[in-house]
């Protein structure tokens, strides 16, 4: 059998490990310039990269949608044997027809959120996930080049799902509103008290911060308060479920079920311009939300 | 013809990362078979082989993550290189020896990332280990226990050895 050699010559060998010397000490003498450079250099090998990963997300796409089928379709076969073929087929027809309806019914009450928000906005699709296990964060198939930057807010019809933190040229990185990295200016909507919603170790949300003597209760609705960051004022981020007072704190927090299911968010739409404020108490929650 | 096998193996690897193994979460957690890559390319073609893939794994995988670029190219950099050294004093693996080798490099690995990442103050020194770095070895062990065995029952892995340290 003929192999590939990937044995390097002897000066090569030492090349790299100068460089591999170089960067360690670059890393540590200079991090953030070197690592800007790093980041420079690497988008449009992110853009190259795109391709695979766009076309690895329709496969795995097309698996789920014939897997999902493939079950349902087990399940019909066991009941009625003799009308397995006939179901076999109308379920396939059926599912494919489901999901066209519940992507149809999601994109339109994304492009109607859109219309409503008077926000510089662009959608784009969820094709991967964080390649670590560190933090939450999902990838989405558009980058610089199609105007997006770091720090811009991502929503769906439903709420925040996060903000972006890294981008290539064609592929951009999201910070899940989950995460606990993630910090977002949020406000409890009936009792006006302002706060930090960051993202929590067990998936959730909590809002920090919130004065000692605020009446919020479970039940109450956070949104975005539009202070900082890249989010206008009024977004839907998450219903409280839980107050929590410690006797010496200097203040309060809530558990917060965040509004946007983001385990399974397929598009979302990026806020180019948060700058400009909407009337964003006026949007309140939307009237047509996904399903997931 | 070197430089195109290791392009497909990045391309591949990052593709699978975020896309396939996002679905097999256990507790949240998947393996790092980016990190299972560099110790086989490491072990079987040389310490600076492991090396340089390491590093661009590493820089590339953090490309599609929240994680800063410098902790995953030091860090896969370092994998790599070190199972390069080990492979060119081991003659002979086990894959049973293997798993727990990949078990303690993952540990260790893991540990070195939490404390170089700048992390919430929630997500301290027993959250990591129990969440993350404990959870991600134990995956890591099994993947690449199971990799390598195939490759060392199916596909001859002693001569594969052999031929590349001659």
């Amino acid at each position: 059998m003929r192999m590939v050699n990937f044995r390097l010559p002897y000066n090569t060998g030492r090349i790299a490990l100068v460089l591999a010397a170089v960067l360690l000490v670059g890393f540590l003498l200079l991090p953030s310039q070197l690592q800007g450079v790093f980041q420079e250099v690497g988008s449009p090998i992110g853009w190259v990269l795109s391709w695979p990963l766009r076309a690895a997300a329709s496969v795995q796409e097309g698996i789920a949608d014939f897997w999902g089928g493939f079950v349902a379709l087990r399940g019909v076969a066991e009941e009625n044997k003799e009308l397995r073929k006939e179901l076999e087929h109308l379920k396939g027809q059926n599912s494919q027809l489901r999901e066209a309806a519940v992507a149809t019914e999601r994109l339109t009450a994304l492009l109607e959120f859109k219309t409503r928000a008077e926000l510089s906005m662009v959608a784009a699709q969820v094709i991967g996930r964080d390649t670590g296990n560190w933090y939450r964060t999902i990838i989405l198939n558009k980058g610089e080049s199609d105007g997006f930057k770091s720090d811009m807010g991502v929503i769906t019809s439903a709420g925040v799902v996060g903000r972006i933190v890294k981008t290539t040229a064609a592929t951009s990185v999201v910070l899940l509103v989950t995460d606990p990295n993630n910090a977002i200016a949020g406000l409890v909507q009936r009792t006006r008290d302002e706060g930090i919603v960051e993202g929590t170790t067990q998936g959730m949300a909590r809002l920090k911060y919130i004065p000692l003597l605020s009446n919020a209760r479970p039940g109450d609705r956070v949104v975005t308060s539009g202070l900082v960051g890249g989010f206008p004022r009024g977004l839907a981020i998450g219903t409280i479920t839980r107050i929590n007072k410690d006797e010496e704190a200097l203040f309060q927090f809530a558990e917060l079920t965040p509004d946007v299911d983001v385990g399974r968010v397929e598009e979302v739409l990026v806020i180019q311009s948060p700058n400009v404020q909407a009337e964003g108490e006026q949007l309140g929650v939307p009237a047509v939300r996904p399903k997931s | 013809m070197k430089m195109a096998v290791l392009a497909t193996l990045i391309a591949g690897l990052v593709s699978v990362q975020s896309i396939l193994l996002p679905h097999m979460m256990v507790w949240g957690v998947m393996p790092d078979i980016g990190l299972i890559a560099v110790c086989l390319v490491g072990l079987f073609g040389g310490e600076l082989e492991g090396l340089l893939l390491g590093l661009a794994l590493g820089w590339i995988m953090s490309l599609f993550s929240a994680a800063d670029l410098a902790t995953s190219m030091m860090t896969k950099g370092a994998v790599g290189y070190v199972a390069g050294l080990a492979g060119r004093h081991v003659v002979y693996l086990a894959p049973a020896v293997f798993v727990l080798w990949i078990l303690a490099i993952s540990c260790v690995a893991g540990l070195v990332t939490a404390a170089l990442l700048n992390l919430s103050d929630q997500q301290d020194w027993w959250w990591a280990v129990r969440a993350v770095v404990a959870p991600q070895a134990v995956m890591d062990a099994v993947a690449g226990g199971a990799l390598y065995w195939l490759l060392w029952s199916r596909l001859n892995i002693e001569r594969w050895v052999s031929e590349y340290r001659t």
